[in-house]
């Protein structure tokens, strides 16, 4: 009956908040907008509740039982417990218990600007590493995908350095007819030939380009190229793909609002 | 003839009288949405009947799906814990309704293979409903003496106060499999180069298009897109669920189809062979 009573609000409440966004119906749509969201914060301001009380259960436990690295549970449990009393009972500052939490001079606020932030913004920082790891493994040639991965990831980055405007249009011609025999090199059975190849294409092409008048193309300025590799088949990519989370978040509701997608509820 | 009535003239007759009321009992701006909607419902709605039927659904096989299950056995054989994490939002995110179902079913193969599971959460709320379904799945394998309470704990608000946490577990436990499946932002390769440092079976899935490429590149695998909402249906493998993932695919060809009538006729209206821009049906929510 627990379990059935449950399906049931969740299928009235999801249909629900859906007809609310179609219908034109000012006590639905208050609910909708307003009342529904409060609902929510309360029960989620309820959970934070169980959020402490399993956080002090669970590191309390560590300690106890002496469990593997219970030290750091040490440090958890002293920096909730000093902003516990910061935050509710030492103020350290002239204003009244509340607003002293966005005081400058308060203990609460000297903890928050000095460790709280610091720190937050070090894991921020961390990320620029991170960033560089995966984008070595990224851009490992290891198949034609990863290769053109590699080029234009490199044409992003220098296209966007300021470098990257200085970059005359021969210069970029040449990078591109490099780029162009590194991809057929395994083609060649004789590499002299290949090397012949490349070396008379260095010298003729710009020229035939520059006689022909075609260097003012756009895509001899690597700017314009990375703008256009981030307008045309970056955004197509990621349109596709929010397409098929569009038509997948409307499926999943579908399906939990039509009470199907029970596993949520232990199902 | 009940099928036609089901599926042709109820959507007909939704539409008709979602257009053609005469009082003004639907807010304007959101047709195009409402189209969409009930179009996807009808289809998906008959690919489940159909599928209820007996008809059989051929599933392309998704390699991430597969994987969890490979991953799990990896973990027990290496006796290590298997390490979830449902993303850092709350449950009025759909991603993490997602990835909670498909925790529901990573903790039935946890039970079965009676493999040690974690689970870090950042949103109490979500916590007490990964418990539910974690324990839920325990019982249902018939074994609810492998469940504890503390294998699913809050660790903190914070975003990046919780990408330090998680990676401090991971750091410590080396968990054989990592599992990220919700909603993520920031801290995504923080996590996953963490977790490709300890050398992990990582699998991804989220909805947040921004963070789909740095799990790509740190993840072996990751369910992209619409894949990481079909994961739990997939999973499950019962008919109705399955049949709701086909209808999803074919309203995904009618997209493509739409894209290419929409590219033809505006190129068609860019050289002033026709004079109707279509693309103009589809700016309703942009302009108001």
């Amino acid at each position: 009956m627990k379990r059935q009573l449950a399906y049931f609000l969740v299928i009235f409440i999801g249909f629900l908040t859906l007809l609310g966004h179609f219908i034109n119906y000012s006590p639905l749509n208050n609910f909708i907008d307003n009342d529904a969201t409060q609902w929510f914060d309360i029960i989620s301001g309820f959970a934070a509740f169980l959020g402490v009380i399993n956080l002090l259960q669970l590191h309390l436990n560590k300690i106890a039982n002496k469990r593997d690295n219970w030290r750091y549970s040490i440090i958890t449990l002293a920096g909730f417990t000093i902003m516990i009393i910061f935050g509710f009972i030492y103020n350290g500052s002239s204003v009244a218990m509340g607003p002293h939490l966005k005081e400058d001079g308060s203990a609460f606020y000297w903890m928050f600007q000095n460790i709280y932030l610091p720190l937050g913004a070090t894991m921020f920082a961390l990320l620029a590493f991170f960033v560089a790891s995966a984008s070595y493994r990224a851009f490992k040639i290891r198949n034609f995908e990863a290769t053109l991965l590699l080029i234009s990831g490199v044409f992003l980055m220098i296209g966007r350095v300021p470098i990257g405007q200085l970059i005359p249009w021969w210069m970029a011609l040449e990078i591109y007819i490099c780029l162009f025999f590194a991809l057929i090199a395994n083609r060649f059975e004789e590499k002299k030939k290949m090397l012949f190849s490349l070396v008379i294409c260095i010298i003729v092409l710009p020229l035939i380009t520059y006689f022909l008048n075609l260097h003012n193309l756009s895509i001899f300025k690597i700017p314009e190229l990375q703008e256009w590799i981030m307008d045309v088949p970056a955004t197509a990519g990621s349109r596709a793909i929010m397409i098929g989370i569009a038509l997948g978040t409307i499926a999943q509701s579908y399906r939990i609002i039509t009470g199907r997608e029970r596993s949520i509820l232990g199902d | 003839m009940n099928q036609y009535v089901k599926y042709i003239f109820f959507p007909t007759v939704i539409l008709l009288v979602y257009f053609f009321f005469p009082f003004s009992i639907f807010l304007s701006g959101n047709e195009t949405t409402f189209i969409c909607v009930v179009l996807l419902c009808f289809v998906v709605e008959y690919f489940i009947e159909k599928a209820k039927n007996g008809e059989e659904i051929y599933m392309r096989p998704i390699a991430a799906i597969k994987a969890m299950e490979e991953a799990v056995g990896r973990a027990t054989e290496m006796g290590k814990p298997v390490l979830y994490v449902p993303g850092i939002s709350s449950l009025d995110q759909i991603d993490t309704i997602s990835g909670l179902t498909i925790l529901g079913h990573v903790a039935g193969m946890t039970a079965e293979y009676d493999a040690s599971l974690h689970v870090p959460v950042c949103v109490p709320i979500v916590m007490e409903t990964a418990k539910e379904t974690c324990k839920e799945s325990y019982l249902k394998k018939g074994r609810p003496d492998l469940y504890r309470d503390d294998m699913v704990h809050y660790v903190t608000d914070d975003q990046f106060a919780y990408a330090a946490g998680v990676n401090g577990i991971m750091l410590r436990e080396k968990p054989a499999a990592v599992f990220f499946q919700g909603k993520f932002y920031a801290e995504s390769l923080i996590l996953a180069e963490t977790g490709n440092s300890i050398g992990a079976i990582q699998i991804a899935g989220t909805g947040s298009s921004s963070q789909i490429p740095f799990f790509v590149t740190a993840c072996d695998y990751t369910l992209i897109g619409e894949e990481f909402y079909a994961a739990s249906a997939y999973l499950s493998g019962s008919p109705e669920m399955l049949g709701s993932i086909k209808g999803q695919d074919y309203v995904k060809v009618g997209c493509m189809m739409l894209i290419l009538i929409v590219f033809i006729s505006s190129i068609l209206n860019g050289y002033g062979i026709i004079d109707f821009d279509i693309v103009s049906l589809f700016r309703t929510n942009i302009i108001k």
